[in-house]
């Protein structure tokens, strides 16, 4: 069964949680503009994104003076882009499948490798056709190095990647057997990648190469599929096989709906999934539009990430100094989530993982920062009460009434409806 | 109005509900009073056993593995057959005192080799994965106190994971405190009083929860001095940190500490000599420090992985996912020597070692022995493991 539409045109409250959901957040005009519009067709406007940037960053990962510097440039870019950028959905959907296709780019070592291997993600934020993303992950020299696949050879088979594409990034683990994973190895030897290794090289650009020399021509079952299987058959078959439908609607789910998912929705994305052959436009057209969607309030935990890119869009935007960006991210990282760089190649959890006694100091010290800090941006207009925890009277809302902006703001922002999306 | 320049650099201004100690959590202090500590130290992403503990006198080991085998020469030698690498060299004099303990063969009934099913299992101390709670965790509801196990980093392992309460992350002790604006506390408090149901009920418990432990801290952290000096790495820091929980008797009775990067698919060698020897410049830093203080007595070491690597090397100079590994334990209360036999590199499961002593089996004994709690309601049976504590 496919997911209910929402019926009802958006009330404000509809409309700052698609903001939050969708956006990181927004502010009191941004949430209004929404009201009494039709869920279809705000969900519709909002994948509607194209490649477009923010205008004018400070952050140029090339100009980095050592990988580890690159890289650091890099997080501060995608931040700024995350803050700034003109799409905040193409960027949430690039953050959810960083934490899909995890590619940890201190391995890589490469900055045109980490720069391609997000531009993928935004490429194919919302895609088509989940295969064609999942064949362009797989051949991008950042996963190729990230798991190991460049060393993948006829004879001298290197299991890494194989395995994840199923436990991680296709059907999930119950799907498959040890001998799957070995006969995908083979099938997948061959693929590697030239240029751009060694830390000497950090900014030449790698290329992707198929070796047909080192490729295991042989016949193998993978699957349950017999025959001289290429790496592109491995992509394919995996991908589409009917685990792979619920394992990755379920991921959207949790970026989009829940924390702890609930599985009859995830059965009616997978059941659009499957009629469109991995459509991941079509899953989430449906999904922003649906009943289930508006119905899950404040039941996602906000990442580090987006409680700090939260933040700075629920305040307007407001101007930060790019070495005081370059700390959030960092900030960030402390918290858990270090941009391009999740602790393992399952990716972050999420949830109540995001939540200890170090990561909430933390969350104080960046709401702080942005409201009360000597370097905090100045706030001609405080975000409303809406803006900031999703309802027109949330908990503590005549407490939080009778204090004044920065301090309204710095509690708010602390507050768990905050924190929750 | 505090300057909102300086506010930032305060040191805490403590909440004003934490300045007297809660009943419940005085209660806990007391029954969690034992004086053992036990640190456990998790080694992410399938340590390599075999080039850990090194069957040197194996031919079998050196046919396998032509390009990342530990030659001969290199290995630090305890037993006719088996070596340590050559990185573990700080940890010689906990094995010549007879306090450093290896346990072979370690695993669990149908290994499983993803890295985060097999982890689950270490954590939970349940090969079925029913369970979504730690097994440290358990031991914080048994003990009623969320404060006698802590994580020192930044995310809390499963392990430490509990139904009722959210164990401590430590990721810094000298960050581990409170810097709240002047003139806000008193609203804090209000707001965190508002009723609340689902997720924001959840974070409001953590936010009071971590206004006491971090008050808790700060009250008692001031009286250690360090004994020794640590190597510059994240991973001795947080040894260094939970050195100082210990000396500050906070009343940690587990400490629980990370260290990744093991899942040495390709250049193993490389790799992994590094990271053994981070392990082992951390933990000989600990150990002295804890020494110096006069401490050593109370605590001990115990260090797992999710898996070992397979037995014969990949085409990548590296190793693929395996099932059974070693264990290590040390400190003055454990019995040192090499706990159980050799690995049988004729006797191999789908290419890797077979696992011949179960992991609970020798969490019971720290359990038991060591921390003289009752085993079997936390591992959910009974296991009998080598008898590693003295």
């Amino acid at each position: 069964m496919p997911l209910t539409p929402l019926s009802r045109p958006l009330t404000a409250e509809d409309a700052a949680h698609f903001l939050r959901r969708t956006a990181f957040g927004a502010t009191d005009a941004q949430i209004r503009a929404l009201v009494g519009q039709n869920a279809q067709d705000v969900a519709r406007a909002a994948l509607a994104f194209d490649q477009s940037r923010a205008s004018s960053t400070p952050f140029d990962p090339m100009q980095g003076a050592t990988p580890g510097a690159a890289l650091q440039l890099g997080r501060g870019a995608w931040l700024y882009e995350l803050a700034y950028g003109p799409h905040p959905l193409r960027e949430k959907l690039a953050l959810t499948w960083s934490n899909h296709f995890v590619v940890a780019t201190d391995k890589v070592r490469n900055t045109p490798a980490m720069l391609d291997y997000l531009n993928l993600l935004r490429r194919h934020a919302a895609t088509t056709s989940f295969e064609r993303f999942t064949l362009d992950v797989a051949q991008s020299p950042a996963m190729l190095r990230y798991l190991d696949n460049d060393q993948n050879r006829k004879g001298k088979p290197n299991e890494n990647f194989s395995r994840e594409l199923l436990e991680l990034f296709t059907t999930g683990i119950g799907a498959y057997t040890e001998t799957d994973v070995r006969e995908g190895a083979r099938a997948l030897t061959g693929w590697t990648f030239q240029g751009g290794r060694g830390n000497q090289q950090y900014l030449q650009q790698p290329r992707f190469v198929n070796q047909p020399q080192q490729h295991d021509a042989g016949r193998k079952t993978y699957l349950g599929q017999t025959g001289n299987l290429t790496g592109e058959d491995i992509v394919r078959i995996a991908t589409s096989h009917p685990a792979t439908a619920t394992f990755v609607s379920r991921k959207l789910h949790r970026a989009f709906l829940a924390d702890t998912p609930d599985e009859t929705a995830v059965k009616g994305s997978a059941a659009t999934w499957t009629r469109t052959k991995g459509d991941v436009m079509a899953v989430l057209t449906e999904l922003l539009a649906s009943e289930a969607f508006y119905a899950s309030r404040a039941r996602i935990i906000r990442s580090p990430i987006e409680f700090i890119v939260g933040g700075i869009r629920t305040l307007g935007q407001p101007p930060i100094e790019a070495r005081t960006l370059l700390n959030l991210a960092a900030t960030a990282g402390r918290m858990g989530q270090v941009l391009l760089e999740p602790d393992t190649v399952k990716g972050w959890d999420g949830g109540r993982e995001w939540i200890n006694d170090t990561t909430l100091l933390l969350r104080l010290q960046v709401a702080a920062a942005l409201t009360m800090g000597s370097k905090a941006p100045n706030l001609d207009t405080p975000p409303s009460l809406l803006a900031l925890t999703g309802q027109e009277r949330p908990a503590g809302a005549v407490l939080l009434s009778s204090l004044k902006g920065r301090q309204r703001t710095y509690l708010s922002l602390i507050s768990p409806e905050f924190q929750l999306s | 109005m505090t300057n909102r320049r300086d506010f930032l650099k305060l040191s805490a201004l403590a909440v004003a509900a934490t300045s007297g100690m809660p009943g419940f959590l005085a209660r806990a202090a007391t029954q969690a009073g034992g004086s053992k500590t036990l640190v456990v130290v998790q080694l992410t992403g399938g340590n390599d056993g075999l080039n850990t503990l090194i069957p040197y006198s194996n031919g079998a080991y050196y046919a396998a593995r032509p390009n990342i085998a530990i030659p001969k020469k290199d290995v630090l030698t305890v037993t006719p057959d088996l070596g340590m690498h050559p990185a573990l060299r700080p940890l010689m004099k906990l094995w010549d005192e007879g306090h450093l303990a290896w346990m072979e063969n370690v695993g669990y009934p149908n290994p499983n080799r993803s890295h985060f099913a097999s982890m689950a299992i270490w954590h939970t101390a349940d090969p079925t994965q029913a369970q979504a709670d730690g097994w440290i965790g358990r031991i914080a509801e048994k003990i009623g106190d969320p404060f006698c196990a802590s994580n020192l980093g930044a995310a809390t392992p499963q392990a430490l994971q509990a139904s009722d309460f959210s164990l401590p992350s430590i990721d810094s002790v000298d960050n581990f405190q409170l810097k709240l604006p002047g003139g806000m506390n008193t609203p804090f408090e209000s707001l965190l009083n508002s009723p609340r149901s689902g997720e924001a009920a959840y974070l409001t418990r953590a936010t009071r929860q971590m206004l006491k432990n971090t008050a808790r801290v700060q009250e008692n952290v001031k009286k250690y001095k360090t004994g020794a000096t640590y190597p510059d790495t994240k991973f001795a820091a947080q040894l260094r940190d939970a050195a100082r929980l210990i000396a500050a008797g906070v009343g940690q009775r587990v400490l629980y500490v990370s260290l990744g990067g093991f899942d040495t698919h390709a250049g193993q060698r490389a790799e992994q000599d590094g990271l053994l020897s981070t392990l082992a410049g951390g933990l000989s830093a600990f150990q002295a420090d804890l020494e110096r203080q006069g401490l050593a007595r109370d605590v001990i070491v115990m260090g797992f992985s999710e898996f070992g690597r397979r037995v014969a090397e990949n085409g990548s100079a590296g190793t693929d996912h395996g099932k059974g590994s070693v264990m290590f334990a040390f400190g003055q209360g454990v019995k040192g020597g090499v706990h159980g036999s050799s690995p049988d590199l004729e006797d191999l499961s789908e290419g890797d070692i077979k696992y011949k002593q179960d992991f609970r089996g020798v969490y019971a004994e720290a359990l038991t022995r060591w921390l003289n709690l009752d085993a079997r309601g936390i591992l959910g049976g009974t296991f009998t493991g080598p008898r590693w504590i003295a």
